[in-house]
Parts: structure tokens; C-alpha cells; sequence
């Protein structure tokens, strides 16, 4: 009683908003966020579950419950969904397992390029965040066409050269290669901006400290520079690897999920289901298994690397 | 010049619509409203006939929306669902069986017809027939696409071609002559390069619209996509050997480009490499402009000479379900609009988008004697468009990859088929099942 009574601010608050008043307070500071929440997320996804346990149709006047059929069938080999399903999220996996690493890595090499003072800094930065503006569409045909089996820049340069045209979008594996490296031209400017972001909070006292030391480049590097990023590299690596399996505009438009659905990413697959097939209850139903995939993965994710941070 | 041409056309198409815009609706004042995908050069066109009609029809209001068809396939359901469906909306051949089967739409009965003053024998049948289901009518033709063949004229005239190839032995020879690769040698001579072309014969390629080739040439052959039960049967023997033919002219004859798309040949039948470049009508547009010495003709009887056959698109104007308590005056009016935006006057306009005419009097229009399309009219009863059950998208998706993989010499012709017959017949259970049948 006698600490509240020495708190100014408690009295004061307490002497205006009569008794109580406190207990609401802070509730109200949440709710406009809360009604958003219920809303946007808690309701959808108690519905969802509804959807994915009934054979739903919006224009039937009843909708048939069947419990967890449409997740058995995902472990029934008999079914399409079964067969589908895993390919398109293995074909999402392989592409997140390439794109990742490769994002991140770039966009680092990027940031430490034109962090430096060199000269026409802002416009290489401005040139390497251009892309990002534009739509997957826009970006998907441009990729399309420079990879395009038979009138493609790409094999207009290798014929040139003297080698043999590739038919990129028809060749199981190759046709992964506009769309990773669409994906990365495309989406390198965000991450790079971040990474710059980060590099100009390092301070500078740190560097100095180790060149009376003694300290080169590469050790300024390793030790000062990366571990000081830690924090932003899990935040690029979890976003980017999230970002990755919803891969969803880049196939589509580069190469539809070809040749023969080695390309077609989970999502994809999920969109074909729902809205080609009508299967909205089976379509959601993979929806949430691939969900909860993806919150065990950042969670994995955040445990790794926010050890390593410590640790660093 | 194309600005000025689509000025002449509307002018021409108020003139030719004003006689008829005047409808048989004669209630109180009521608005509906109308949704359509035509979002493309064919929007002013459609938008000036609603403006027509607005003008002539003091007690009905058309308020009219266009936007992709895809947002609408997804946005239907929920919209009948809540009741507030627009009052009347356009639909594609490949989506209508599938919204009437899940009871998103009404069926026009034969009073309702008259009272739109829509005449049923006017269109060409199977076109018509696009949108019945169960015997039943649930749609009226507003627009129809052809899937043809393109050729050069220029290039066939060198190759020494005078006629455009009908049937199979025709158009093989014809491909064969079209054909030379970089050192100037041709098909079956010693030392022929068929990863070489200079010219070619014959445009096939991976996509969906490439994949419309083998279903021309299947139909053609006396095959089916599906049998009367709507079950997958495109891996029949009569199916197989016609799309075998197809994948024989890039595998062995060297007469098509391997690994091709359908942009690549675009530009190739653009730049006067290929003699024949079948793919949907709405190309004219482009190689008209182009300049180019071409001609549009029906599909050739590849496949076999069973029948003419082609793929046909079109879209259909249908009522959807209303909420109960509806008011029976706009029902009258959307007939009303119906039977304006779907007959003769109107039709005769629509073709300056590009569309097939719906009715043999608009195809006997002397106005369209000229169109380069006109030689494909007298077969417009020869093609068939992918309706009819319920689960066409599942038919037709899994064949799409048939086809991609038979062409890619992926898989054999006959397994690339089984393949897919086997997918979609999965897909045609849990679609019935979801169908509730």
C-alpha cells in the first residue's frame, strides 16, 4: 500500500479515472489490434478447420461433414492429393534449399559492395533494388522469354558462343534456373536494403579497436562483421525461407509448374485444388498441414539461430 | 488506323443495333446489373452495346461490370450463396456445367425464352447446347472462338503448295515440302538436321493451347475426351494413334520444332518460318496487323477421317439463383437483355472483336464476306467445346499434361495418355462425390 501511494503517477491516474479504470485501460490499447486479430486471423482459421472436415460447397445447402478425410488422403497412396501434394511440397522444399542460401548470401555480398564509399553508391544501390518494384508477372515473363527453349536471349548467347542450345523450360531441373535466379534478381534489392540497415549500426569503434590489433579484411570480417549481423541474418533467413515456399507467382508464370509438374510449387497445387477441382475442403485441409509445417520450421529456425547468435 | 477502324465499327454497330435494341420487356422501371470477363479490346465494343440498349430501353437500367474471369469463377459461389448474385452473368463453356450442376444457376425455360425473344434455333446448335445440362437450358451464346489453322501463304507458294491441306495425307505432304533445315536439305534427304530448321512445316508446342491440337485431331479420329458417363477416355486406340500422329511430325518426321513453346512459334509463324500455325482465332488481330500474306482455315483432318472437328470456346449469358422474394420484373429484364445482347444485330457487331458469329444469319451477313475468317464459318457446327459434365477442369488438366509429356517425348504417346486418363478418373470420383452423386 505504501509503494502505490508513493507512486506519483498511480495516485494522479487513480485520483482522475476513479477506481478501476486501470483494469480496462490496457485492454483498450489492445483492441483495436484484437478486433483485427479475431477477425483476420482467429476466425478464419476456426473456420477453416469447419472447411477442411466437410465436403464443402458454398452453393450446397448442406455441407457434408467427413471428418478427417481429406487429411487421410494425404496419406493415402491411392489418391491424387497423396501423390500431389508431396511432390509439389518436395519441388517447394528443393527450390527454398537452393534460393535460400543463395538470397541471403547475395544480398550480403551486395550490402558490403555498395556499403563502401565508392563512387555512384546511391545508383548501384537504386539499380539492385529496382527490380523489386515490379510485378511477378512482369518479372515472370521477362524470365520466361530470356530462358525461352527456342528464341531466349540465354540460348541466343550460348549459340553464339559456339555451344549448344538448352531447352531450359522443358528440361526437368534446368527449368528451376529462371525461376531461382528470376527469384533472386527480383526479391535481392529487400534484403539487401536490410543488410545495409544493419552494417551502418555497427560501430565503427570496433574495426578501429582491431586494426590496432592488427586485424585484416577477411578476420574484420568473420569476426566483427558477421556476428554483429547475426541478428539480421536470422531475420532475412526466416523470412526468405518462408517467402520461398510460398513460391506460387514465379512458376506460374515462368513455366506453369513444367515440365510435367516438376516445377509446380505446394501452393500452386493448393490454388488447383480449391478453385480448378472445387475441393475447397481438401484444398484447406492441406492449406493447414502446410501451415503447421511452416510454424514448426521458424520455429526450428529461430532456436538455431538464436543460439548461434548467443553463442557468437 | 486501328483507333479510326474501331470508330467506323462501333458507328456501323450503333446503326446496325439501333433496329433491334428496342426490347420486349414492358414493366416498371427496374436496374440490373450484369458481370463480364471480356476486359481485353473487346470491352468498348460490349460496353457500347450496353450503352445502346441503356438508350433505347427508358424502363430498364443495365449497370455492367467486366473483370477477369478468373475472380469471377472464385467469387460466384460466394456471391449466390449470399444472395446477391449480379442479375445476369457471362460464363465460359469450360466453367458453365460445373455452376449448373452445383445449382448456381437457373434453367431458361422455354417461356422464359419467348418472353426474351430469344429464338433457341437460330444458334448453331451444338454451340447452344454448350450450356444445357440434363435437358435443360441454362445459357444463351454471346461470343464463340474457334481454334484454326493459321498458314502462310508466301512461304507455302515457294515450297511449291497451292492448296491448303484438308486432309491427312495433304497436310503431311504439305509439312514435308515446308521443311528445310539450315543447309538447305529437306525431311528424308541424307544428312537432314531436324534440330536445324530453317522453315518448318507445322507449329506444336507444350502448353494448353498446343494441347488443343491433339484434342482437334482425337475428335477428328472418332475419339472422346470422355464417355457418355463423363469418365476419361482419351486413352482409347483411336485417341492414342491420332496423337500419335501428332507427336510422330516432331519425333520422326522432323516436320515440328522439339521442345518448343507456344511465344517461340508466335514468332516463328510471325517471321515467315512456318507454313501452319494452328491456335486459337484471337490471333488474327495480330498478324493482321503484322502485314502478314496469311489465311485463317478449319483444321485439317489430321487426326483422321472420321469428322470435322475443332476445339470451340464460348461464353454464355445465364441467370443466376436469386434469393427468394426476387423481383419476377427484373428476371423479365435480364431475358429482355439477353435476347438484345445475344441476337442477329448485336451478334453482327460482337464479330468486329474477333468472335465467330452465333447464328447462321450473322455468318451469312454479307458484311463478313470479307473477314478472313470466313472460310471456317461453314464449319462453325464442327466444333466442340469442353462441356458438358460437371468435371471438365479435371478431364482437361491432367490431359493438358498428357500432352505436354507425349510432345516433350517425356513419356510414350500411350502412356503419356494413360497417365492421364488414370489422374482424372481419380479426380471424376471425388468430384461426384463432392457433387453429391
Amino acid at each position: 500500500m505504501s509503494l502505490t501511494a508513493q507512486n506519483p503517477e498511480f495516485t494522479a491516474r487513480k485520483r482522475r479515472g476513479g477506481g478501476g479504470f486501470h483494469r480496462v485501460e490496457p485492454y483498450l490499447y489492445l483492441l483495436p489490434h484484437a478486433i483485427l486479430f479475431f477477425v483476420f486471423v482467429v476466425y478464419p482459421v476456426v473456420y477453416g478447420v469447419y472447411v477442411s472436415m466437410h465436403r464443402f460447397d458454398l452453393l450446397q445447402q448442406t455441407q457434408t461433414f467427413v471428418g478427417f478425410e481429406y487429411y487421410r488422403n494425404l496419406f493415402d497412396s491411392s489418391t491424387p492429393q497423396s501423390q500431389f501434394f508431396w511432390q509439389t511440397l518436395l519441388n517447394t522444399t528443393f527450390f527454398t534449399i537452393v534460393s535460400v542460401p543463395l538470397l541471403v548470401a547475395t544480398s550480403l555480398g551486395l550490402a558490403l559492395l555498395v556499403h563502401r564509399p565508392i563512387f555512384g553508391r546511391s545508383f548501384f544501390r537504386a539499380v539492385f533494388f529496382l527490380p523489386g518494384i515490379l510485378t511477378v508477372s512482369v518479372m515472370g515473363i521477362l524470365w520466361r522469354w530470356m530462358f525461352d527453349n527456342q528464341i531466349g536471349l540465354v540460348n541466343a548467347v550460348m549459340t553464339a558462343v559456339g555451344r549448344e542450345p538448352v531447352p531450359w523450360l522443358a528440361t526437368q531441373g534446368l527449368a528451376w534456373v529462371p525461376i531461382v535466379v528470376g527469384t533472386v534478381w527480383w526479391t535481392i534489392g529487400f534484403n539487401m536494403t536490410l543488410y545495409l540497415a544493419a552494417l551502418g549500426n555497427i560501430s565503427q569503434s570496433l574495426y578501429e579497436a582491431a586494426e590496432i590489433d592488427g586485424a585484416t579484411t577477411w578476420p574484420k570480417f568473420r569476426f566483427i562483421t558477421l556476428p554483429m549481423l547475426a541478428p539480421i541474418t536470422l531475420f532475412v533467413g526466416v523470412t526468405t525461407a518462408l517467402a520461398s515456399f510460398q513460391l506460387f507467382g514465379q512458376s506460374q508464370v515462368i513455366t506453369n509448374g513444367g515440365p510435367t509438374r516438376t516445377t509446380q510449387s505446394v501452393i500452386q497445387y493448393i490454388t488447383e485444388e480449391g478453385f480448378s477441382n472445387n475441393q475447397l475442403g481438401s484444398a484447406t485441409a492441406m492449406g493447414f498441414v502446410f501451415g503447421v509445417m511452416m510454424l514448426l520450421l521458424t520455429a526450428v529456425q529461430f532456436r538455431i539461430m538464436a543460439r548461434d547468435a548467443r553463442e557468437a | 488506323m486501328r483507333k479510326v477502324q474501331l470508330g467506323l465499327l462501333l458507328v456501323g454497330a450503333a446503326l446496325a443495333a439501333s433496329a433491334s435494341a428496342q426490347s420486349t420487356y414492358k414493366g416498371p422501371k427496374v436496374t440490373i446489373t450484369f458481370l463480364h470477363g471480356f476486359t481485353g479490346p473487346d470491352r468498348p465494343v460490349m460496353e457500347q452495346l450496353i450503352k445502346d440498349f441503356n438508350e433505347k430501353n427508358a424502363n430498364i437500367e443495365v449497370r455492367a461490370q467486366a473483370q477477369p474471369w478468373g475472380t469471377t469463377w472464385q467469387q460466384l459461389p460466394t456471391l449466390v450463396a449470399r444472395g446477391n448474385a449480379p442479375d445476369v452473368v457471362v460464363i465460359n463453356e469450360d466453367q458453365v456445367t460445373q455452376f449448373i450442376a452445383r445449382g448456381a444457376l437457373t434453367p431458361l425455360t422455354a417461356a422464359d425464352l419467348k418472353a426474351g425473344g430469344i429464338n433457341k434455333s437460330a444458334f448453331y446448335g451444338p454451340l447452344f447446347k454448350t450450356a444445357d445440362y440434363e435437358g435443360k437450358s441454362y445459357g444463351v451464346p454471346v461470343s464463340s472462338t474457334a481454334y484454326v489453322m493459321f498458314y502462310n501463304k508466301d512461304l507455302m507458294a515457294k515450297n511449291g503448295i497451292t492448296k491448303v491441306p484438308t486432309t491427312r495425307a495433304e497436310f503431311t505432304a504439305a509439312v514435308r515440302a515446308c521443311t528445310s533445315d539450315t543447309a538447305g536439305k529437306k525431311p528424308g534427304q541424307a544428312g537432314f538436321d531436324a534440330t536445324k530448321l530453317n522453315t518448318w512445316g507445322v507449329s506444336l508446342y507444350n502448353n494448353w493451347v498446343g494441347s488443343r491440337a491433339a484434342y482437334a485431331a482425337i475428335l477428328q479420329n472418332g475419339g472422346s475426351l470422355t464417355d457418355s458417363k463423363g469418365n476419361a477416355n482419351f486413352n482409347s486406340a483411336k485417341a492414342v494413334s491420332a496423337v500419335q500422329y501428332l507427336v510422330d511430325l516432331v519425333q520422326k518426321e522432323g516436320v515440328a520444332r522439339k521442345n518448343s513453346t507456344e511465344e517461340a512459334e508466335l514468332a516463328a509463324f510471325s517471321q515467315g518460318k512456318v507454313c501452319f500455325f494452328p491456335s486459337g482465332q484471337w490471333y488474327l488481330d495480330r498478324f493482321e496487323q503484322q502485314k502478314m500474306n496469311f489465311g485463317v482455315a478449319f483444321m485439317p483432318r489430321i487426326g483422321g477421317s472420321t469428322r470435322d472437328a475443332a476445339w470451340g470456346a464460348s461464353s454464355h449469358l445465364t441467370l443466376p439463383r436469386q434469393p427468394q422474394g426476387y423481383d419476377a420484373n427484373k428476371r423479365a429484364a435480364a431475358l429482355a437483355f439477353i435476347g438484345y445482347l445475344s441476337g442477329a444485330a448485336s451478334n453482327l457487331t460482337w464479330t468486329s472483336t474477333g468472335s465467330m458469329p452465333t447464328q447462321k444469319a450473322v455468318a451469312s451477313n454479307p458484311k463478313l464476306a470479307n473477314s478472313r475468317v470466313s472460310g471456317v464459318f461453314d464449319r462453325v457446327g464442327s466444333l466442340y467445346a469442353t462441356s458438358g459434365f460437371p468435371w471438365m477442369g479435371q478431364v482437361l488438366g491432367p490431359f493438358d499434361q498428357a500432352w505436354e509429356a507425349a510432345y516433350l517425348g517425356k513419356k510414350s504417346v500411350q502412356q503419356a495418355l494413360n497417365d492421364g486418363v488414370t489422374e482424372a478418373n481419380k479426380q471424376i470420383e471425388q468430384a461426384r462425390k463432392q457433387l453429391g452423386n
